[in-house]
This record gives C-alpha cells, sequence and structure tokens, in this order.
C-alpha cells in the first residue's frame, strides 16, 4: 500500500512534467505540421540555464528567467530556421529541427562538459513534505506538482480565453483552417513555437534538479515524449494528458517491480532452468524491460489503434 | 542513329564504374599515412550504409531515424556466426560472411517494416525512431546477445590462409571491403533502374496515383525497406569484420543520425550524394576529430548549412554546375566564389575561435587558461581575444553576405542566359 | 455478365450530409457514358466511390459482375478498371516517358520485379511508346511531367490513365480548361483510345457530351435524375429544368 501510494504520487509528479512537454509538442505538431525534434534539447536547454542562472543569482529568478530564455531561443528559431526551410516541406522541417537537436546537444557538451552538473535542488525546498507510513515525501516533488497544475491552468485559460487560444484550438481540430487566418499567421506562428519551447524549458528547469541535469537528458526524454504524443493521439491535448499520466505510471512502477516470467510460472508450479528455451526472456524482470515499454506501447498503438487514445485523424 | 547515342552513354557508364574501382583499389598505395587505411576502410563500410539508408530516404521518399537497427543487427548476427564457425560449429567462408549480415538485415526489415512502412512522412520518420530506441534499451535487457556494455569481440582470422589471404592485415580487410562495396553499389544503382526502384520513386512522387495504377503503396515501401535492410546488414557485417568487436552503439540512435547526416550532406536526390556523404563525413570525423573535441559541433552545423541552403547536398551542388560548365559560363563565377570563399574564411575562422575559446574556457580555463590556436599563443581569460573572435565572427558574416549576394545575382544571370540559350 | 459498371444504391455521406443519394446504374460493356450534372452534383465523388478512393456508405459497386465494394484502389484497378482525375495528378518529377511506363508495369506482369532491368522490357517500352504516340506527347518524352503545359498534363494524365490496358476507363472533365482547339483533339484522342472499352466521363462541354456518348445520366444533389440516350436527355423536361435550363441563363 505504501510502495503504491508513493509510486502513484511519483508517477504522477513525472507525467505532470512530460505533458508540460507533450503539450507544447502537440500544439506546434497540429498547428505547424512540425514535429520538432529539439522540443527535448529545449527541456535540457531550459534545465542549463537554470542551473547556471542560479549559480548566479538564486533558483527563484532562474525559476523565471530560464523558461523566458527558453522561449526566446525558441522564437528565434522559428523565425530564422524554420521560416526558411519551410517551403521545402514537413520533411525539410523535421530535418532541420533534427540537426538543431544534434547541434544543441554539442553546443552544451562544448559549454558544459559532458558529464552532469551539480544543479540541486534549492535548500528552501529540500526535505520532507510530509510522510507517509513510514517514507518522506520531499517537498519539491510536491512543488513540481504544483508548478506543473498551475502551468496546466494556465495552458486551459489560454486556450479557452484568450484570441490565440482559440485560433490554436480551431487548428488542432481543423488544421487547415489555420491559413485562413490571414496576415498575422507567421506571428502567430512564432509565438506558439516560442510559447511551446518555453514549456519545455519551464520543464526543464523544475525537472533537472529533480532527476538529472546532463547532455544525455534529451536524447534519454525525447523519443518518451513522441511516444507519448503518438499514444496520445495527434492533435490532442487531452490525449497527450492521458498518455503522459499513463507513461509516467508505466515508467515509475515498472522499474520498481522485479516480477519475471519465472516467478509467474513458478507460482504455477512450473520450473524454468538455465536450460528452458528462451531462458533470457523468461528470466528477465519487469523492472529490466522497463525502458523497453514505452516504445513497445507505441508500436502496440500504431499497429491496433494508429489515432492514439483520443487523436481524430492519422499521422 | 539511336544505337549511336546509346553507346557512348553506355560506355560513359563503365568509364565511371571501372574508374570507381581503380580508385579504390589504388588508394591505399597512393595514401600511405598511417590513419589513412583506418580511414578509407570506414569510408568503404559507410557508403554501403549511407547507400542503403537513399534507397528509403531518396529514392522511397522515407525519412528513417533508426537505420542502425538493420547494420547494427547485421553486425550482431555476423560476430556470433564468426564466433560459431572459429568453434567448428559449422563451415563458411569469411570473405562471404557480410551476407548473413545481410540475411539478417533483411529479416527485421521484413519484421519490423510492415509496421513502419504503412505511411510515409512523419508518421513513419516517428516510428522509425520509436523502433530504433525499442531495439537499442533491447540490447540492455539481452546481454547473452548484445553482450552487455563490452559487447560482443570475435576474432576474423580463422583457420589456414587461403591464397595468402587470411584477415590478418587490415589491408586485405579493406580489400574485401572494396569487392563488396563494388558488388553492393552496382546492386543498388542496378535496383534503381529495376520496376520496383522506379515504383519507389513514383510512390515517393505521388502515392496516390500510384495506387491508382495497380499498386499497393505499402508493399512497394515494405519490399524497398527489406531490401534496404539487407544491404545495410552487409555493411554491418563488414563493419563486424573490420573492428573485430560489435557493441551496442552499432544499434543506437546515434549511428541512425549518422548515416542520415552523411547521406543528406552528400545529396538524397542522386544516386551518388551518399557515396560523395560517406567521403565527407568520415573525413570530417577523422581528420577534424584528430584536432578538436567540437568536430560533432560542426558536422552538426554543416547539416544544418545543408539543410537551410542547399537541400540537395553536395551532389546538387555538382550537378547544378554541370550545365554552366558545358555553356563555358564557369568564368562569370570565379570572381564572386572567391569572394564568397575569402569571406567565408573570414566568417570561419570567426567562428572557430569563438567556438573553440568557449570550450577551452568551459573545460580548462581554471587550471590553464592559455590555448594556442591557428598558430598564436594568448590567455582565454582576457578580454581581447574574445574581442577579435567575436570581431571576426561578426565582421565575417556582414561581408560574407555581400559577397552572396553577388553570387545570388551572378546564378540569377546565368539561369537567365541558360533559359534564353535552350529556348 | 454483359454489364461494365453496376451501382446498386450507392450513398455516400460526409459527416451528415449525404452526397450521394441512392444512385443505381448500370453501364453495359463497351458503352461510352457521360455524367453530367451542375457543379457539386457528387459526379466527382460518384467517380471516386466507384473507383475505391472513398468508401461507400451504403450500397454495392459491380465490376463485371463481381462486388468491388470496399477494395482497395489498386485491388480495383488490378480488376481492369483505371480513372483519370478531374486535378491533374501525375508524377511531376519524372519524364513524361516514366510518367506512362509507371502505368504499364503492373499490367504487364512485372509487379513488384527487382530482377528485371527497365530499359530491357521490351513489351512495356514499347507499350510505353504506343502510347505517347497516341497522346500526342512524343516529342516531349524526355520532359519532366511537371514542365509541361496545361493541355499536355491533361493528355499525359489521360495517357496514364490508359496506359495499363484496362477495360474500363473513367475520365473525370478531361476537356475541363482547354482551349476550343484543344478540346477538339481532346475528343478525338478519347474517341480513340477508348475505341472498344467500356467508357465512363464526367464532362461539361455538352458539344463533347452530346459528340462522344452513347448515354446520358445527370446527376443533380446525388440523385441521378434521368439516364437516357443524348437525343431523348436534350428533351427531357426534368432535365431541362434541373440543369440545362440554368445552364441557358
Ligand atoms: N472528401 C470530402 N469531404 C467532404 N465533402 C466532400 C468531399 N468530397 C466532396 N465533398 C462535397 O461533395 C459535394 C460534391 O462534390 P463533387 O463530387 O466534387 O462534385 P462535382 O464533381 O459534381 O462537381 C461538394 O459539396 C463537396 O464539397
Ligand atoms: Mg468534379
Amino acid at each position: 500500500m505504501e510502495f503504491f501510494l508513493i509510486s502513484m504520487l511519483n508517477s504522477i509528479s513525472y507525467g505532470l512534467l512530460l505533458f508540460m512537454l507533450s503539450s507544447g509538442l502537440t500544439i506546434i505538431f497540429s498547428m505547424m505540421g512540425v514535429l520538432n525534434f529539439a522540443h527535448a534539447s529545449f527541456y535540457m536547454l531550459g534545465a542549463y540555464f537554470a542551473y547556471q542562472i542560479s549559480g548566479w543569482i538564486g533558483f527563484w529568478p532562474a525559476l523565471a528567467i530560464a523558461p523566458l530564455l527558453v522561449g526566446a531561443v525558441g522564437m528565434a528559431v522559428e523565425r530564422y530556421g524554420l521560416r526558411t526551410v519551410h517551403k521545402f516541406g514537413h520533411v525539410a522541417e523535421l530535418l532541420f529541427t533534427f540537426g538543431l537537436a544534434y547541434l544543441i546537444d554539442e553546443a552544451v557538451h562544448l559549454i558544459w562538459g559532458r558529464s552532469s552538473v551539480p544543479y540541486a535542488v534549492p535548500p528552501s525546498l529540500d526535505g520532507a513534505a510530509f510522510t507517509l507510513f513510514s517514507t518522506e515525501y520531499p517537498i519539491y516533488r510536491v512543488f513540481m506538482m504544483a508548478v506543473s497544475i498551475s502551468m496546466l491552468i494556465g495552458i486551459y485559460l489560454t486556450l479557452t480565453r484568450s484570441r490565440i487560444g482559440l485560433v490554436i484550438q480551431a487548428a488542432l481540430t481543423h488544421p487547415q483552417t489555420v491559413e485562413t487566418l490571414g496576415h498575422n499567421v507567421p506571428r502567430v506562428f512564432m509565438l506558439v513555437f516560442g510559447g511551446g519551447s518555453a514549456l519545455a524549458g519551464l520543464a526543464g528547469v523544475i525537472g533537472g534538479n529533480a532527476f538529472i541535469t546532463e547532455p544525455g537528458m534529451a536524447a534519454a526524454v525525447g523519443p518518451i515524449v513522441f511516444v507519448v504524443v503518438v499514444v496520445g493521439g495527434m492533435g490532442s491535448l487531452v490525449g497527450a494528458f492521458l498518455a503522459s499520466l499513463l507513461i509516467g505510471v508505466i515508467q515509475t512502477f515498472s522499474v520498481a517491480l522485479d516480477y519475471s516470467f519465472v516467478n509467474l510460472f513458478a507460482k504455477l508450479g512450473i520450473t524454468i532452468g538455465p536450460n528452458t528455451p528462451l531462458a533470457a526472456l523468461w528470466d528477465l524482470t519487469i523492472s529490466q524491460t522497463a525502458p523497453v515499454l514505452p516504445y513497445l506501447l507505441m508500436v502496440l498503438m500504431l499497429i491496433f489503434r494508429p489515432k492514439g487514445i483520443l487523436g481524430t485523424r492519422e499521422g | 542513329m539511336a544505337r549511336l547515342k546509346y553507346r557512348p552513354l553506355n560506355l560513359g557508364r563503365w568509364l565511371v564504374w571501372g574508374g570507381t574501382a581503380l580508385l579504390m583499389i589504388l588508394l591505399p598505395q597512393i595514401l600511405t599515412a598511417g590513419f589513412t587505411l583506418t580511414l578509407l576502410s570506414q569510408i568503404g563500410v559507410g557508403i554501403i550504409f549511407a547507400l542503403s539508408y537513399n534507397m528509403l530516404l531518396g529514392q522511397g521518399g522515407m525519412l528513417s531515424f533508426g537505420h542502425a537497427v538493420y547494420s547494427g543487427m547485421g553486425a550482431y548476427f555476423t560476430v556470433h556466426a564468426l564466433n560459431l564457425i572459429s568453434k567448428g560449429a559449422f563451415y563458411f567462408p569469411v570473405t562471404l560472411t557480410p551476407l548473413i549480415g545481410g540475411v539478417a538485415g533483411a529479416f527485421f526489415g521484413v519484421i519490423f517494416g510492415y509496421v513502419t512502412t504503412k505511411k510515409s512522412g512523419t508518421t513513419f520518420a516517428m516510428i522509425s525512431l520509436g523502433i530504433g530506441e525499442m531495439v537499442a534499451a533491447c540490447s540492455l535487457m539481452f546481454a547473452g546477445f548484445f553482450g552487455g556494455e563490452a559487447g560482443i569481440s570475435t576474432n576474423r582470422v580463422i583457420g589456414e590462409a587461403f591464397l595468402g589471404i587470411s584477415y590478418g592485415p587490415s589491408i586485405q580487410v579493406y580489400y574485401l571491403i572494396v569487392g563488396w562495396a563494388l558488388i553492393c553499389m552496382v546492386a543498388m544503382f542496378a535496383w534503381t533502374q529495376t520496376p520496383l526502384g522506379r515504383m519507389a520513386n513514383a510512390v515517393r512522387d505521388n502515392p496516390e496515383r500510384a495506387e491508382f495504377v495497380g499498386y499497393d503503396t505499402h508493399m512497394v515501401r515494405f519490399l524497398t525497406l527489406v531490401i534496404s535492410g539487407f544491404f545495410a546488414g552487409i555493411a554491418g557485417g563488414l563493419s563486424c569484420i573490420n573492428y573485430e568487436i560489435v557493441t551496442a552503439e552499432n544499434v543506437g540512435a546515434l549511428r541512425s543520425a549518422g548515416v542520415l547526416i552523411a547521406t543528406f550532406i552528400g545529396g538524397a536526390g542522386f544516386f551518388f550524394g551518399p557515396i560523395i556523404g560517406s567521403i565527407v563525413f568520415f573525413t570530417m570525423v577523422t581528420a577534424i576529430g584528430s584536432i578538436t573535441q567540437a568536430w560533432a559541433f560542426y558536422l552538426g552545423l554543416l547539416f544544418l548549412v545543408i539543410v537551410l541552403y542547399a537541400p540537395g547536398g553536395f551532389a546538387s551542388l555538382i550537378a547544378m554546375h554541370v550545365p554552366v560548365i558545358k555553356a563555358r559560363l564557369m568564368r562569370r563565377l570565379w570572381l564572386p566564389y572567391s569572394a564568397a570563399l575569402a569571406t567565408g574564411i573570414a566568417l570561419l575562422a570567426g567562428l572557430v575561435s569563438v567556438v573553440e575559446m568557449t570550450y577551452h574556457f568551459s573545460t580548462e580555463a581554471g587550471a590553464n587558461p592559455n590555448m594556442k590556436l591557428f598558430g598564436l599563443a594568448f590567455n582565454v581569460t582576457h578580454a581581447a581575444p574574445w574581442a577579435v573572435a567575436s570581431a571576426l565572427l561578426v565582421g565575417g558574416f556582414i561581408i560574407s553576405r555581400f559577397a552572396w549576394n553577388l553570387v545570388g545575382r551572378t546564378w540569377a544571370d546565368i539561369v537567365h542566359i541558360l533559359q534564353e540559350q535552350s529556348a | 455478365m454483359s454489364t461494365a459498371i453496376e451501382l446498386k444504391g450507392i450513398t455516400k455521406s460526409f459527416g451528415n450530409t449525404a452526397i450521394i443519394r441512392g444512385v443505381n446504374l448500370a453501364i453495359p460493356r463497351g458503352e461510352r457514358h457521360a455524367i453530367i450534372g451542375p457543379n457539386g452534383a457528387g459526379k466527382s465523388t460518384l467517380f471516386n466511390l466507384i473507383s475505391g478512393r472513398y468508401p461507400v456508405t451504403q450500397g454495392e459497386i459491380l465490376l463485371n459482375g463481381e462486388v468491388v465494394t470496399g477494395l482497395k484502389p489498386f485491388q480495383i484497378n488490378r480488376k481492369g478498371l483505371s480513372r483519370s482525375f478531374q486535378i491533374t495528378n501525375i508524377f511531376p518529377r519524372m519524364s513524361v516517358f516514366e510518367n506512362i511506363r509507371c502505368a504499364v508495369l503492373w499490367t504487364l506482369g512485372y509487379k513488384y520485379s527487382f530482377w528485371h532491368r527497365l530499359g530491357g522490357l521490351k513489351d512495356a517500352n514499347l507499350r510505353t511508346e504506343e502510347v505517347m504516340e497516341s497522346i500526342g506527347l512524343k516529342a516531349r518524352r524526355d520532359t519532366l511531367a511537371g514542365v509541361l503545359s496545361y493541355a499536355e498534363q491533361r493528355a499525359l494524365e489521360i495517357g496514364i490513365t490508359i496506359a495499363g490496358g484496362a477495360g474500363v476507363i473513367l475520365l473525370d472533365e478531361p476537356t475541363a480548361g482547354m482551349s476550343r482547339t484543344e478540346t477538339a483533339d481532346a475528343v478525338e484522342l478519347i474517341r480513340k483510345v477508348s475505341q472498344g472499352k467500356t467508357l465512363i466521363m464526367v464532362e461539361h462541354d455538352m458539344g463533347v457530351v452530346f459528340d462522344l456518348a452513347d448515354r446520358i445520366s445527370v446527376l443533380v444533389y446525388g440523385e441521378v435524375i434521368a439516364s437516357d440516350k443524348p437525343e431523348n436527355i436534350r428533351g427531357n423536361p426534368a432535365v431541362q429544368e434541373a440543369y440545362l435550363g440554368t445552364e441557358a441563363h
């Protein structure tokens, strides 16, 4: 019970973090048709910027400044990069963001080195928030959830109350309508891209010290965010939300479970030894398969329900 | 008449293939520096891999982010086969073991291809990425097959030497690679001239129309992927023989990214593009990699520049000059090109300085603030070198824009002249 | 068995709007059949249903007596039905020759072959040359399809459609946007290539329709209001009111 509750809380905080990433990716993809390969790189930049800034002037200013900086980088990327390749089609745009991701990775290597940086949780947020049975639950996790949920409310209000939000909503369900918006389409694109990047940056600020800030973090989380978008369904924010939580649960629980088929078969009275056919497969514990599960889910989804959980269109 | 027209063309083709073969055979005799043989072997394997990748990207319009799956699985099956052969489990000539890799690559093409090729475009790209990540994650799970962190090593020298060929010396491995590279190049070129190869182009350009002339686009893409997987597997098998070790990197995302970059830099729209791409890619990695840690950064930058300004790659840059040379108009371009080159060098010098100084500053400045660049020694914690470097960068950027405008105007003139000539 | 195409109660809705509303039509083999009707009547949609581009909402389609409803476009094509598109649909980055050759490969049995050399396929290349000859694009053999003039592209569109030798041919507004002389050429071309075949065409130009068609069906708001010989259609009051009449205004 204790294990379950704690893991559930961790799943939710991780899932919310994933949603901060996947929501931006989904909105950008639905509106602009660009699958932003560099999205997770913006997440990484958020973490590194926050590390650098909090070293100079502290965590709280960094929490605001780093995402804004990342957003500015995103806008510049849209304005001077994506817009140039737009005329060559979506594959060119995809290639551009791929190259950008590669470049950001290398830039991070050059500036901050190849190993992780000591981006730590600020002292004011260090410690236990409450004790559940015998486990102390860290304040920082609670803080992460609070930030994510306020962001969630922020996104919701922007989408439902503001003019640009309504445009974005229309574009999610009917992408072709974006073209009928008239003269300010490029500006809307730039703002959306910048906003999505800033969200990713914010996720990096609060995720970087909860987990680890290292050059490999973009490559580790990027494909997972793609999985979220595919599983949730292209163009569906609610789908992305559900899929984020689902992946959060799968990843958090699976790493903690040490059951394998051997245990299962043992319960059924069958013993499995090293000589049983496919022994390597039966021996695997769930925690060992954890890294594969999201991708397996994605592939299965694509086979049996290519639209995703709540998607309205296929690819 | 028709026959007269046909012959020189064929002759040209023989010349090109023969020349390529001769060049590949003679190169190790010409370039004898220590690292060249390693580099040439890498390029040879890389050419097969990149050409197989371009069957998807260039011929079939499928942008894959997981092509290393097929070469990597080919490499793993080859390494296990080699180990079994040396144990005496079965007999198979080492020379032909890359075929085992090829069959493995094709086999995984069959397994994964059916799902991945249902759609092209962004969907294909995403699924190929997902499958790549899945296989990479599996490589950590099944240590028995993938060898865990250490990988699986082998010994390519098995049994007695046959006609003096033991594959002990690396020059013999190089010629093995050359032989396979030539066969694969010819085979993959021939593929572009078959019904399936042509329909792959048709499906790339207009999948809907292809369905209305009787072709199942899914099937065309699927078969293309399987055949591409076969050649990728051969490349994997050869790299296994070359290095005598296969690690999880062989199926990893970085390898997939590498082949994409090499192919695109070379030019996906031309058959020979990936060949140029592999040469440029591996030369850059080896040559620049031996000078600076930042080589991958420069490579990424080159890739972005190509995506933004020359999406046809080097091959298209070459191809666009052919009619200009034929029309004897190149002389108009020398001046603008020289200007672009000179300003480009200034810009590049500024860029390299800033990158290298940043790198030195962030990694070693505490221990040793002095560095050497372009033969000049200076202290990175001082402001002066930064001022010079930034001035070069910004100034180079501004003047090279003028030069490129000149290039653009001259090209517009030339295109105009060419159009008038053909009309 | 002498019916080439038979539509039984075909209905098609996009969302809640029914675009095709219970069409019944039988077209005998060898007939040249024209479908006319005002813009938005659903003529192209009907072609899209017959050729398998869209799934039908209700009803059954028979090709040479065989049910083809629910089949994919390529499956229907392999059963001997080929179509052209109202909006030119060719392979723009390939030469005229390659465009046509792509359209003959399947029927000549080369399918997914990767063991034949295209240059050595005598029958395919000969057939390609023949088709180019008949659509009058021989001189443009090696030109990229994307840079052809509009009329040439329309001719190529027809060429791709007939190249495979299908017995049933659907042409969607083959002369739309053409000048008078181009239209006359197109009519001759269509007459020639549809010799001995079943032809169904959507056409706006009444001259072309009355010139070519053995029978005419009038489609209005997704329903066939008349299907008859040209002379009877001309005199049909319902048709005049619904369609020809409005044209005369
Ligand atoms: N894919 C589609 N989705 C929604 N509506 C469609 C679609 N295709 C056609 N329609 C609608 O069906 C009607 C008939 O179109 P169409 O068959 O092209 O007419 P016609 O060819 O007779 O001019 C039009 O109102 C058009 O808007
Ligand atoms: Mg129409």
